[in-house]
């Protein structure tokens, strides 16, 4: 129950009374007219429980992607329904004027009210416009219907369990850097024929000698069997494994520039995923920390980034010490012969500490490693920023931090291990490059 | 996934009318319980208030400096006693045949003058001061130190019948006033001419005088005579009209007006009627439309965080040896590498390139590469900046 704007300004026009006949009687008298009256539209308002309610919302929107939730309310009862609806979102999933990148909803910014009116029954639909602000799973939990009475002075309410969910996938911004690696990709391949043999390539095919190839591939068995110059090409290997693990323990959690380090992370694992998928290779990823958090293997080609989006969109950094030693065992469950192994995690001392060191260590004899970790650019600043005594304290804080850095990175290189370190937005094309230049060398 | 969620379409919530009924009362049952358990507490502390007051001589207060006693003992022999709060409502209750009580000392003069024209029967009980306003020609006089006992020692019926009681204060007529004084001061100079009680007959009514309240008040009624002469005086007639003068009752002379007396009549009920527009409006915005829904806010520490805690610390500490030593590792590292030097490098080999590239003499670049600690903050600072000019001197070989 509940009531109107109008149910107080009726009261209100009790002071006019008040003025003509000042006795207190008068005040009681249009005190009782007041609730006489709210009392019978209340009597009178339509059952918000004789509704039909459905709620159409799309699977899965990518962030920063407006999306919409209809509501259609088909009135079962026979009073005309006047209905104030309010379709639950939380708050993050409501298009609040903000750009999706401003992560955090606008404060005190309440759902906006659907105002729908459907005769006895009839139906009506209203529309609530949404853009999402984080990554994740928005949950919706109930739609309130207050039905409101003829006269407009009171309501009835009643709460819907209707849920719904709407999964919000990564914004893969770095998808804009896949064309230039896709060609980069394109000219390893043997399709050009300028490509000679070396390692990292296989034998791909013959054919017919045209001016300009390298003279040195012509296949002189193949040409004399034939009468036409016959050329072999090469192309990249193809058919390796990369397992890309996105560590989410309690280090992706912190923010880096206005993202997490997960953020940045399965951006990357994105953008690696789907070249590794174009160049031919089998992908899987893994998100883990004490468990596994997500995993996507063996999806086929035309599948492999819904997928991977779909399977990363709700995992969330926890405030867990990543169990490296897990990671290592999950690798080597999955895969048996020799692969890429990319670790999407942190150089950090303590991390390193924690067993990184020994499982990159065991994992790069049998396998090519890729260390990628989110670089901080707020420690360069704090380095380079030498004022006062204070700015000085912190630049000797962050130089330590960067020596830190340097030693797990260079007791990383000598176990063999690849490490790239690059700004949030920059680990995706850092990532990819390294990965085409391990491909381009035969190292995988 | 979706399967998991409920189906996409609903009707209701699940609920009858009963059950909502039974869900309210549970909600409402603890807030209805307290009100209730406010509600006969406050009924509880406010009925014994009216029965009884604390002000002097109010026939309602049953404590020692009441009248109650004597109240409940005129009624109970059939006397009708109005308590009267004014001098004017004095003047308009007591009539030709009644008893006017004028008791107390806080009268003042004006007041004093008016009930003088009263026509009823006057008894006048410790009025003090005033009291020659009130019966012209009669003064309060000074009494004894403590409460003695007095005997009656005059003609008067009422006194007489009392014999003795116990009194501290004294009235005195003047000569040309015909008065009856009874209950003479006990002086050792024999009589004075004052006395604890007088009466008098003036323009076909009578007038007694009463020094003192001992008569009247409940500590003091049984003592000796004290009732006889109290019930007496006070029961003559069949109805007794009681005043006790209060201050706050003569400000009905001064016209003076209040606040209240000022503002239109009508305000007070808009007020009340904006208490209302108050409430309703509560109930309008305090309802909400479905609760409020809650969402897992990220978490928010900057990555730099930590360095910035380990910056704290060597501040706090005034580390100056860690930090200078963490600087000039830094610059060593980045310049090694610029350099082309093996992370094998020692000390002496550092210093030979850097100044060969910086173009600085080797035992500067060794001070500031590997010299002694600084000694305070400024020191320190200066040492950061010039580690940094030279590393800005130092390009590739």
């Amino acid at each position: 129950m509940a009531i109107t704007w109008r149910a107080v300004a009726l009261t209100a026009l009790g002071a006019v009374w008040a003025v003509l006949w000042p006795v207190s009687l008068t005040v009681l008298a249009w005190t009782a007219v007041v609730v006489v009256a709210v009392a019978l539209d209340i009597a009178l308002a339509a059952s918000p429980r004789q509704v039909e309610v459905r709620r159409d919302v799309p699977r899965s929107v990518r962030l920063g992607e407006p999306a919409t939730s209809t509501l259609t309310l088909r009135n079962l009862g026979r009073r005309t329904l006047r209905a104030v609806v309010r379709d639950g979102w939380p708050p993050s999933a409501i298009d609040d004027g903000r750009p999706a990148d401003a992560r955090l909803p606008r404060q005190g910014v309440a759902t906006p009210r659907l105002r729908m009116k459907a005769a006895g029954g009839e139906g009506a639909r209203g529309q609530l416009a949404l853009l999402p602000k984080r990554r994740g799973d928005l949950v919706v939990p109930f739609v309130a219907i207050r039905s409101v009475g003829p006269l407009g002075l009171g309501a009835r309410q009643a709460r819907i369990p209707l849920r719904g969910r709407l999964r919000v996938l990564p914004a893969f911004v770095s998808r804009r850097h896949l064309p230039s690696r896709l060609a980069r990709l394109r000219e390893m391949d043997g399709r050009t024929s300028v490509q000679v043999r070396s390692s990292g390539t296989e034998f791909d095919s013959l054919r017919e000698y045209v001016v300009g190839d390298d003279v040195r591939s012509i296949d002189w068995r193949a040409t004399a069997r034939r009468n036409d110059v016959v050329v072999r090409t090469w192309r990249p290997e193809r058919d390796r494994r990369v397992m890309i693990v996105v560590d989410t323990g309690r280090t992706s959690a912190t923010r880096v520039l206005d993202g997490t380090r997960l953020e940045a992370s399965i951006e990357a694992a994105l953008l690696l995923g789907v070249l590794a998928d174009r160049a031919g290779d089998r992908v899987e990823v893994l998100a883990y920390d004490r468990t596994v958090r997500a995993r996507v293997a063996g999806a086929s080609r035309a599948e492999l980034l819904p997928t991977m989006a779909d399977q990363l969109a709700p995992v969330e950094p926890t405030l867990l010490e990543t169990d490296w030693t897990g990671v290592a065992a999950q690798v080597q469950a999955r895969v048996a012969q020799r692969s890429l192994v990319v670790l999407l995690t942190t150089i950090d001392p303590a991390a390193a500490e924690a067993g990184l060191l020994d499982v990159v260590a065991q994992l790069a004899q049998r396998h090519q490693v890729i260390v990628a970790a989110v670089a901080d650019p707020e420690l360069e600043l704090m380095r380079t920023t030498r004022g006062d005594a204070v700015e000085t304290y912190e630049a000797a804080a962050a130089e330590r931090t960067g020596l830190g850095h340097a030693a797990v990175e260079t007791s990383l290189r000598r176990r063999g291990v690849e490490v790239v370190e690059a700004l949030p937005g920059d680990l995706p094309p850092a990532l990819a490059d390294r990965y085409l230049a391990l491909k381009a060398a035969g190292k995988l | 996934m979706s399967a998991t969620y409920a189906p996409a379409t609903m009707v209701g919530d699940g609920t009858s009318a009963k059950s909502r009924t039974r869900a309210r009362w549970r909600r409402w049952r603890p807030w209805v319980v307290m009100g209730a358990i406010v509600l006969v507490g406050a009924v509880i502390m406010i009925l014994p208030q009216p029965a009884n007051s604390g002000d002097p001589y109010a026939l309602d207060n049953p404590s020692a400096n009441g009248s109650q006693a004597l109240g409940r003992i005129l009624e109970r022999h059939g006397v009708r006693i109005t308590v009267v709060h004014s001098a004017s409502e004095a003047l308009e209750k007591a009539h030709a045949g009644d008893t006017l009580a004028v008791v107390g000392d806080r009268l003042d003069p004006p007041e004093a003058r008016r009930l003088s024209q009263t026509t009823a029967d006057l008894v006048a009980v410790d009025v003090g001061w005033t009291l020659s306003n009130l019966v012209p020609g009669v003064h309060a006089s000074s009494g004894s130190f403590s409460t003695e006992k007095r005997s009656a020692s005059c003609a008067d019926p009422d006194a007489q019948a009392a014999g003795t009681i116990t009194a501290v204060y004294l009235v005195r007529a003047d000569d040309d006033v015909e008065a009856t004084t009874c209950f003479p001061e006990r002086s050792p100079y024999g009589w004075t001419g004052a006395g604890t009680y007088l009466t008098l007959e003036s323009n076909g009514r009578r007038t007694a005088v009463m020094a003192g309240g001992e008569t009247v008040v409940n500590s003091s009624l049984a003592h000796e005579g004290n009732a006889a002469l109290a019930l007496r005086a006070l029961g003559r007639h069949k109805h007794l009209v009681w005043y006790v003068a209060k201050p706050s009752s003569n400000q009905t002379t001064n016209a003076e007006l209040g606040l209240y007396d000022v503002l239109p009549p009508w305000l007070p009920m808009v007020g009340l009627q904006a208490l209302v527009l108050l409430f309703v409006a509560a109930l309008w915005r305090g309802r909400r439309l479905g609760p409020v829904v809650t969402e897992p806010l990220p978490v928010v520490v900057p990555a730099a965080e930590a360095s910035r805690g380990r910056a704290r610390l060597y501040r706090k500490m005034g580390a100056r040896g860690r930090a200078a030593a963490a600087l000039r590792a830094g610059t060593a590292r980045r310049l090694g590498v610029r350099l082309g030097l093996p992370r094998s490098a020692g000390p002496t080999e550092m210093v030979d390139a850097v100044a060969r590239a910086s173009q600085r003499p080797p035992l500067s670049v060794e001070a500031l590469l590997y010299g002694l600690p600084p000694v305070d903050d400024r020191g320190l600072v200066s040492l950061a900046q010039e580690l940094d000019r030279l590393e800005s001197e130092v390009h590739h070989p």
